[in-house]
């Protein structure tokens, strides 16, 4: 079937406009940063985490240096032991308390800023999601089928699925970062890597396209939020890190507006577990449909070989949480690192390494 | 093999805990007397089946995966390591030597993953071994001071302890909980455990992993993959000397190969006609006719890409197709002696090309000189700049082009040729230039040697034939691991406990309780929502106690 070329227009005119409104909320979300109202109550609490924080680590830090630096020891007590081993201790309990109030009314009492922002990013998502559909329309089939489209709809997918988080959570303020690295990576897409729509070639042709390259997308897009909290939690604890040391005055303004650290690290942890399976899922509908169009499941194809990198790494994540000496920092890195493959994989490897799935159209 | 534990190993942590052990470097180290070999062989397997080794050798996965990304890979892509050898012939035999042109079977490749599995081994075996064992002992006592534990709750009822103890754990069974009862009448409580499904989940991935790798080594002891490039017209068998390229499992033997036989009867591509993407091909056609096995009914069959032929447990693939240019050679003696389709093979593959096709033509019975042509098949030609070019890949205005050679083509002596090149050793070039020919139109060769004609075109396709015993088995343990992987991140192992102690009109109840595992979230509100039941039964007991009264 043809492609409609008007339709194609219609949905670059969304994207467009999608990237201008996003770049709207980006700025509201830091207008918030600069002159919004500081969020007293949380304030308190924040800086009685950070004490605690700062005291543990200034513990942890005294046990391995007495462990000859070897690694630090578990850290959990031989009473959590006997109730069955809490790794986040009574922490655990009073996550979250912002969750008793709804959703809508949590963000009217976020102040003017953050009601702006949300209501520009839930636009720039509904015409970013509209750019997709109409884009999928024009070329009667998934709109992923190459680099370009790729990018557009895992861009999307990471937006919904964060405004999601941001709602969920009352995160509001990773907004700048997430919805500016969703700006970022759009512009990219838009500049660098922009294909017309087009029709595909025969290898493509298949159902599995919308199996496989769907799980791929969405799995992208989770693992895209999963980044950028992991960046935010880096630098939060290299904050606490520094503010434990003394060359840093706790209660910085910016910090202090951010989720908690161990916050953080749970909606990073639940992001990747939401991520992992999809990815694999995604691994092994390739797999069936390479086995359907070049007559093997798995042949060590660079595009193939950097999925499993990926997948790889991300497994490293999830077992360094449960590792003495991994948990925290480390983890977060490996995650990065994960993500890093993944973008290689997107960017390079696709673009740049002749295999079987040179499909990124990008000349 | 829980109790393996080097001597000396410090304060190890409590069994039953979801992780690996935590077996910090260092700790456990045979030191102060003198051990013997098994005391290190069982340090060296704690060390392996550590969390933290396990993930040493995660990260080396990933590492030593990265080259057979980046350097070409004999299985994959031969005719790239062959360029590299000429590209970089100082580095190359290094690599070589490394194995990095075939990572993925090198030694020190297997060393790592079969490392890994037997860490994975080491450490999902006592694993179940202590699922079992937990499924058979009970909950733990509950702790004296609920309200310590991460959620609790606490208020008052007027029931006795006893009633009330007897009413939670009726609501926690309810709920599918397993529940332990206090050995002592005096003691009001209850414990109560749920979400074994988790660690059965955690395993079950594991364990599905070595079904993969298990499957892997399957296909590659007794599957196989052959490939035959057939021309429009031609028929086949599936035997060991009518194929182009064989690349039997180590357990496999020619005896293996499906004994059917194939006939390709037509062969179409389309392509985008107009626009920019101009020449990208839209679809592939091959229309072929089969018998499972000789003698047998013949069958048709569309080959698509996309679209494999399964036959006799083997499947046929549709991976490449080009032109076979048809000639019609005459010797010095005016008589015929080849006229035969040519497959000739793209020069770059792609639509970079327009399948602009390379190819050679040998002709041993030519007299008194062996003939051979080297040339190019053009399916749209153009003229650009004095060299031939391909303006589109669809056979629309096809021509050739050809330098003739005579003298020995060398097939009777030295290692066997390739069909797609021309040996001009002892040979000497007839035509300066290259000559194009369009289809019916004929070279005559200076000196009398003879003639070339065009007489026209006919497709060809190249067919993967496959056989792999271990794919069912590889995706039955995919799903397996993503049921497994799904089941350890949705359910949830928590712990419930109810206390009832004598206080106010009748007692006080204490629930507590925790998930054993982090940041799986969501505890708290079915923490709460249960708590809230418990008081609601509570509440109820009260009111049919009154009613009955």
């Amino acid at each position: 079937m043809p492609v409609n070329l008007a339709l194609g227009h219609v949905s670059n005119d969304f994207l467009i406009a999608a990237i201008v409104i996003y770049s709207l909320s980006v700025v509201a979300f830091a207008g918030d940063f600069a002159f919004g109202r500081p969020r007293r109550a949380e304030t308190t609490v924040r800086v009685r985490q950070a004490r605690a924080r700062a005291a543990a680590l200034a513990t942890v830090g005294a046990a391995s240096a007495a462990a000859g630096g070897g690694g630090s020891p578990p850290v959990t007590s031989p009473a959590d032991e006997a109730l069955g081993r809490v790794a986040s201790g009574p922490a655990a309990g009073d996550s979250m308390p912002e969750l008793a109030v709804p959703a809508l009314r949590a963000i009217g009492q976020a102040g003017p800023w953050i009601r702006t922002a949300m209501t520009l990013a839930a636009v720039a998502v509904a015409a970013h999601l509209t750019a997709v559909i109409t884009r999928g329309l024009a070329v009667h089939r998934a709109p992923w089928g190459n680099m370009y489209e790729f990018v557009t709809a895992l861009t999307c997918v990471a937006a919904i699925f964060f405004l999601f988080v941001m709602i969920r959570y009352r995160a509001w303020a990773l907004g700048v970062f997430v919805m500016g690295a969703v700006v970022i990576t759009l512009g990219l897409a838009e500049t660098v890597i922009y294909t017309a729509a087009g029709q595909l070639v025969p290898a493509l042709q298949s159902y599995w396209l919308d199996i496989h390259v769907t799980a791929m997308t969405l799995a992208t897009g989770i693992f895209f939020v999963a980044a950028v909290l992991g960046v935010v939690y880096l630098v939060e604890d290299r904050y606490a890190r520094r503010v434990a040391a003394g060359r840093a005055a706790p209660g910085n303004g910016i910090m202090s507006r951010l989720p908690s650290i161990e916050q953080l690290d749970r909606l990073t942890y639940r992001t990747i577990v939401f991520g992992f399976p999809v990815w694999t899922f995604g691994v092994i509908a390739g797999a069936i449909w390479a086995d359907q169009a070049w007559g093997r499941y798995w042949g060590w194809d660079p595009v193939e070989t950097w999925a499993f990198i990926t997948w790889v790494l991300y497994a490293a994540f999830l077992h360094a949480r449960a590792t003495a000496g991994f948990r925290g920092r480390r983890a977060h890195y490996i995650q990065l690192l994960g993500f890093a493959s993944l973008m290689f994989n997107i960017l390079v490897v696709q673009v740049f390494i002749t295999g079987l799935h040179s499909y990124a159209g990008v000349s | 093999m829980t109790d393996v534990r080097a001597p000396e190993a410090g304060p190890s942590p409590a069994a039953g805990q979801d992780d690996r052990q935590a077996a910090p470097a260092g700790t456990g180290r045979p030191a102060g007397r003198a051990y013997g070999i098994a005391d290190w062989l069982k340090w060296g397997w704690r060390q392996l089946t550590s969390m933290r080794i396990a993930l040493v050798l995660l990260f080396l996965l990933a590492l030593g995966t990265v080259p057979g990304s980046m350097l070409p890979q004999e299985g994959a892509d031969p005719a790239g390591v062959q360029q590299y050898y000429t590209s970089h012939p100082a580095l190359a035999p290094l690599l070589n030597h490394l194995g990095l042109f075939n990572v993925f079977a090198a030694p020190w490749f297997a060393a790592i993953y079969l490392l890994l599995f037997a860490s994975l081994v080491g450490c999902v075996v006592p694993r179940t071994f202590r699922l079992a064992g937990s499924a058979r002992t009970l909950p733990p006592r509950a702790p004296r001071h609920l309200t310590r534990l991460p959620h609790s709750a606490e208020y008052g009822t007027a029931l006795p302890p006893d009633q009330a103890v007897e009413v939670a754990a009726a609501v926690l069974s309810g709920h599918g909980f397993r529940l332990r009862r206090c050995d002592a009448p005096a003691d009001g409580w209850v414990s109560a455990e749920k979400g074994y499904l988790r660690e059965v989940g955690n395993l079950l991935f594991h364990l599905a992993l070595l079904g993969v790798l298990v499957s892997v080594a399957l296909g590659g002891l007794f599957g196989y993959k052959t490939d035959r490039l057939l021309v429009q017209g031609d028929t086949f068998a599936d035997t060991a000397s009518a194929l182009d390229e064989i690349h039997l499992g180590r357990l496999a033997t020619d005896a293996d190969l499906a004994p059917f036989t194939i006939t390709l009867n037509h062969f179409s591509a389309s392509y985008i006609t107009s626009g920019s993407q101009r020449g990208q091909p839209l679809s592939y056609d091959a229309q072929i006719s089969y018998t499972a096995h000789p003698g047998g009914p013949a069958r048709t069959d569309n080959l698509e890409v996309n679209h494999p032929l399964s036959v006799d447990a083997a499947k046929v693939y549709l991976i490449g197709h080009g032109y076979a240019p048809v000639f019609r050679v005459t010797d010095a003696r005016g008589q015929v002696v080849y006229d035969a389709p040519t497959p000739f093979i793209a020069a770059s593959s792609g639509s970079s090309g327009n399948l602009l096709s390379e190819g050679v033509v040998k002709v041993p019975d030519a007299q008194p000189d062996q003939l051979g042509f080297s040339g190019v098949f053009v399916p749209t030609a153009i003229d650009v700049g004095g060299t031939l070019e391909s303006a589109f890949p669809a056979a629309d205005y096809p021509a050739v082009s050809l330098i003739a050679y005579a003298g020995n083509l060398g097939m009777d002596s030295g290692p066997p040729q390739s069909v797609y090149a021309l040996d001009t050793a002892g040979m000497r070039r007839l035509t300066a230039d290259p000559q194009s020919l369009l289809p019916g139109q004929s070279l005559k060769l200076p000196g009398g040697q003879g003639t070339i004609t065009f007489t026209g075109y006919v497709p060809w396709v190249s067919l993967a034939i496959t056989h792999d015993p271990g794919q069912v088995p590889a995706l039955a343990c995919g799903i397996a691991a993503l049921g497994g992987l799904l089941l350890s991140f949705m359910v949830r192992r928590r712990r419930v406990f109810v206390r009832a102690r004598p206080g106010g009109p009748g007692s006080t109840v204490q629930v507590g309780g925790l998930a054993r595992t982090d940041a799986s979230g969501g505890f708290e509100a079915e923490f709460a929502s249960l708590a809230a039941e418990l008081r609601s039964a509570h509440d109820r007991a009260v009111h049919a106690q009154h009613e009955e009264e």
